[in-house]
């Protein structure tokens, strides 16, 4: 293990190309590497990164970090398996890397609303997740400002009014959709510019549901974060609160039981299946094809009702706890579950067949909103959407967790990008998520499945493949508590690309896009 | 005027407006089977009509007289075209009523004060669907008439009554010729109560909406009236399909009894068209909305092949 992580340490000083720079790398708990870069030389090193491929996958602030300076941003990049964060200390302003990271621009504007750093250079300097009506200069993440209700502006003035992109031209119009919709979904608006039925350019707005997330978990214990974490997006629960776990447990150098693995990497697959059905069911909808729709929408119940009957929660929750799992899940039950995941394959393959010799779901479906494999690595679109278009990436198999190393799962990729392809895509993860838990079941030991937490202070990073891609979290307890809790879901990258995906597509096709981009809401406006 | 035919004016208007819902929730409970559910009851159209007329209008800010009067116009429009379909009883045809290119005009009429109506609010979603369901009126027209001349090339007249009269007396039509009518007259269906593939009457998702998306800014007894007058074009479609391909039970005679049975007919083979429409709606996805003029040039094929049939035969 030793000679591995020398290794390793190894390519990320090949990667800094600076010797200086390289000599002061730090290893951090959980395989992520710590290099705090001063002024004048983090510009170049940025550039360096860009140039050797490097994805920002995540770039957040936080106060009192550094006893140099009052904020601290720690910029997280990924090449394969490599994670280095940079730690960059500001004042209140900081250089804009999103010319170079197209990604960070959504960061910055974060970065920006919670905290008030300035980035010079920005290409977008508009408010993100706090809306026009939040007052100004309220930055809630700032250490001083208390967790209590803001009064809110009731009016907005005109020069106040968040400014969309403005397409102009001969036959442009504008359609606006949203934030309030037909069906029972989430908050978001989408500004169409269209021509006939044709999309020259589409521009999103989330962020209408703001909860206060990262706010509320300071002071916290890190026992209750988890299940704050479980509450960041609903199908993504085990997921964020694994990763939540896995971070504290890095931490503290806690031994997880075995058995407490297996459960978990059940749980996180059984997570997988239901978001795909009901994704892959959703889809089927959006085209018109209630008959295909319904083996999805039939299946996802019955999965659900496996989950209440295994862990008391439809959506898995109260189960993923620091230092394992809450408590066990007997062997009856599990034999139970074995027995449905053997029906359940079978089943999923009549249904898929429906829908797959339908030629006219076909016709819809490809090719529909294709996502370049070009964007992927600027945007950091990870997920099944991203091994729909090309991309590698799959963090069970790029920075493997739990038991992902001894049971990893295929990647499957497919280069066309468009839905169809999220459609197969999806597919075959399912069937090879129930292959997963089948294996896991054959091999599980006996034993106990929770080890008392002994929480001990210091920051870790954790990174979780949850069904809609990579969900990051970064976890800093002081004093036994809770001082910094940031999650940045695989949604919040991803649902940037929906604006490219839909660009010459025509108007009535953008809920099929959109659908099969599977985008949380929650994730994304924490 | 004579007085069976006043009789029958009043006759057809009950039957069109009794039993219109029940063949919209026959579609969907046949719909729901495909899917595995049980789906709603079958007097759920009648119980929704009754909901929504007990409930308040509202009227968009924005809105014209157009919003006010868009209701009855439709329904006026299509309950007069509902009048030229014998449902039960074929009158015998009094001094020019009956012209079929009239009952093609009065749905057009319909039609177009529908769109006008969805573009009167000014909502985003209501000009979608205007300008949609225009497309795809201009390109279904010419369909929609030759599919007219080929049945009135095939029953040597331009009056629905004669048309009628001729088909229960039968022996006119072959059945080639029966077959291809049937598919024109299908599809012609299909499209003009948008359903499936053309537009999708169940979908929540205002981007894809045409017939919905026009009714969007309705509410109350006018959203009533809209409902019904489409549950009354599809019924008065299904019986010109219906009662031209099988008029079998059509009854020329105004007895009771000839009467009674006629309805029962009715409902029977208008329950197995309906069962048909939601089982071919089952069978497919919503097609592209820029690939829908392939549907209609098949109408337009068939009907062709009719004509030439009729003049070369």
């Amino acid at each position: 293990m030793a000679e591995e992580t020398l290794m390793e340490m190894e390519s990320v000083q090949d990667l800094i190309g600076s010797a200086g720079l390289a000599a002061k790398i730090v290893p951090g708990p959980n395989d992520e590497y710590y290099l705090t870069v001063g002024e004048p030389a983090f510009d170049p090193l940025v550039t360096t990164l860009a140039s050797r491929k490097c994805v920002l996958i995540g770039l957040f602030c936080t106060e009192g970090f550094s006893p140099d300076a009052r904020f601290s941003l720690l910029y997280v990049f990924e090449k394969k398996n490599i994670v280095l964060i940079l730690v960059r200390n500001s004042d209140g302003t900081a250089t804009s890397v999103a010319r170079i990271f197209p990604s960070a621009s959504w960061f910055e504007r974060e970065c920006r609303d919670g905290f008030g750093i300035r980035f010079d250079g920005a290409f977008d300097e508009r408010r993100l997740f706090l809306h026009e009506t939040y007052p100004d200069g309220f930055h809630p993440l700032r250490k001083d400002v208390r967790n209590i209700p803001v009064t809110m502006r009731s009016t907005i003035d005109v020069v106040g009014e968040y400014p969309f992109r403005s397409v102009s031209g001969n036959g442009v119009y504008q359609v606006a959709v949203g934030p309030v919709h037909a069906g029972i979904i989430e908050p978001g608006h989408f500004r169409f510019s269209v021509i006939g039925e044709k999309i020259f350019n589409l521009e999103i707005r989330m962020f209408y549901k703001h909860r206060g997330i990262e706010k509320l978990a300071e002071g916290k214990t890190p026992q209750e974060v988890v299940r704050i974490a479980e509450a960041v997006s609903g199908d993504e629960s085990v997921a964020n609160a694994t990763a939540c776990c896995r971070a504290v447990e890095a931490i503290a150098q806690m031994t997880v039981p075995e058995r407490a693995h297996y459960l978990r990497t059940i749980l996180l697959e059984l997570e997988r299946i239901g978001s795909h059905l009901g994704d892959q069911g959703g889809m089927l909808v959006d085209v018109g094809f209630p008959l295909g729709a319904s083996q999805f929408a039939v299946l996802r119940e019955e999965v659900f009702r496996m989950n209440a009957s295994l862990t008391g929660s439809r959506f898995l929750r109260g189960m993923v706890d620091v230092g394992g799992l809450s408590r066990d899940i007997p062997k009856r039950q599990l034999d139970e579950l074995g027995e449905f995941i053997r029906e359940l394959k079978n089943r999923y393959r009549i249904g898929l067949k429906i829908v797959l010799s339908t030629s006219s779901v076909l016709d819809r479906f490809s090719p529909t909103g294709v996502i370049r494999r070009s964007l992927l690595r600027p945007l950091n679109i990870t997920g099944p959407m991203a091994r729909a278009s090309g991309g590698r990436v799959d963090v069970r198999i790029n920075h493997p967790y739990g038991l992902y190393d001894r049971y990893p799962p295929t990647m499957k990729t497919l280069n066309d990008g468009d839905v169809l392809s999220r459609f197969t895509v999806k597919a075959s993860e399912f069937l090879d998520s129930l292959d997963l838990i089948e294996r896991l079941l054959a091999d599980i030991p006996e034993g106990g499945v929770r080890t008392i937490p002994e929480i001990k202070d210091g920051y870790a990073l954790s990174l979780v493949e949850s069904p809609r891609g990579q969900d990051l979290c970064w976890v800093w307890i002081r004093n036994g508590t809770i001082e910094r809790y940031k999650v940045r879901t695989a949604s919040f990258c991803n649902w940037q690309a929906i604006e490219h995906a839909v660009q010459g597509e025509i108007v009535p096709d953008f809920p099929l896009i959109n659908k099969s981009l599977n985008l949380s809401y929650a994730g994304t406006d924490l | 005027m004579s007085l069976s035919f006043i009789i029958y004016l009043v006759i057809n208007t009950l039957v069109v407006l009794a039993i219109a819902p029940l063949f919209v929730s026959i579609i969907k409970k046949v719909k729901a089977w495909t899917q595995g559910r049980q789906g709603p009851s079958l007097f759920q159209t009648y119980f929704n009509l009754a909901k929504l007329v007990k409930k308040e209008t509202i009227y968009s800010a924005h809105s014209s007289w157009i919003m006010r009067i868009t209701p009855l116009v439709s329904i006026a429009a299509i309950l007069v075209a509902a009048l030229f379909v014998p449902l039960v009883f074929v009158p015998e045809p009094v001094g020019g009523i009956g012209n079929i290119i009239l009952l093609l005009y009065l749905l057009a009429l319909a039609k177009f004060f529908m769109a006008l109506a969805g573009l009167d609010a000014g909502s985003s979603f209501g000009g979608m669907g205007s300008s949609r369901e225009m497309s795809i009126s201009a390109i279904i027209e010419p369909t929609t008439i030759i599919v007219f001349a080929a049945l009135a090339f095939v029953f040597k007249t331009l009056n629905v009554f004669t048309m009628f009269s001729a088909s229960v007396a039968s022996g006119t039509t072959s059945t080639p010729t029966l077959i291809l009518l049937a598919i024109s007259l299908f599809i012609i269906l299909i499209v003009e109560t948008s359903r499936i593939p053309v537009d999708n009457p169940e979908t929540h998702l205002e981007l894809t909406m045409i017939h919905e998306g026009m009714i969007l800014e309705q509410s109350g007894p006018n959203l009533a009236l809209m409902e019904l007058s489409s549950a009354v074009k599809l019924t008065l479609l299904m019986a010109l399909l219906i009662n031209l391909i099988v008029p079998f039970g059509l009854s020329t005679t105004l007895t009771l009894g000839a009467l009674v049975l006629a309805i029962v007919l009715f409902a029977l083979k208008g329950t197995i068209l309906a069962g048909i429409i939601g089982l071919f709606e089952s069978s497919m996805a919503k097609m592209r909305f820029f690939r829908l003029p392939s549907l209609f040039a098949m109408a337009f094929f068939f009907s062709t092949l009719i004509i030439i049939i009729e003049v070369f035969a």
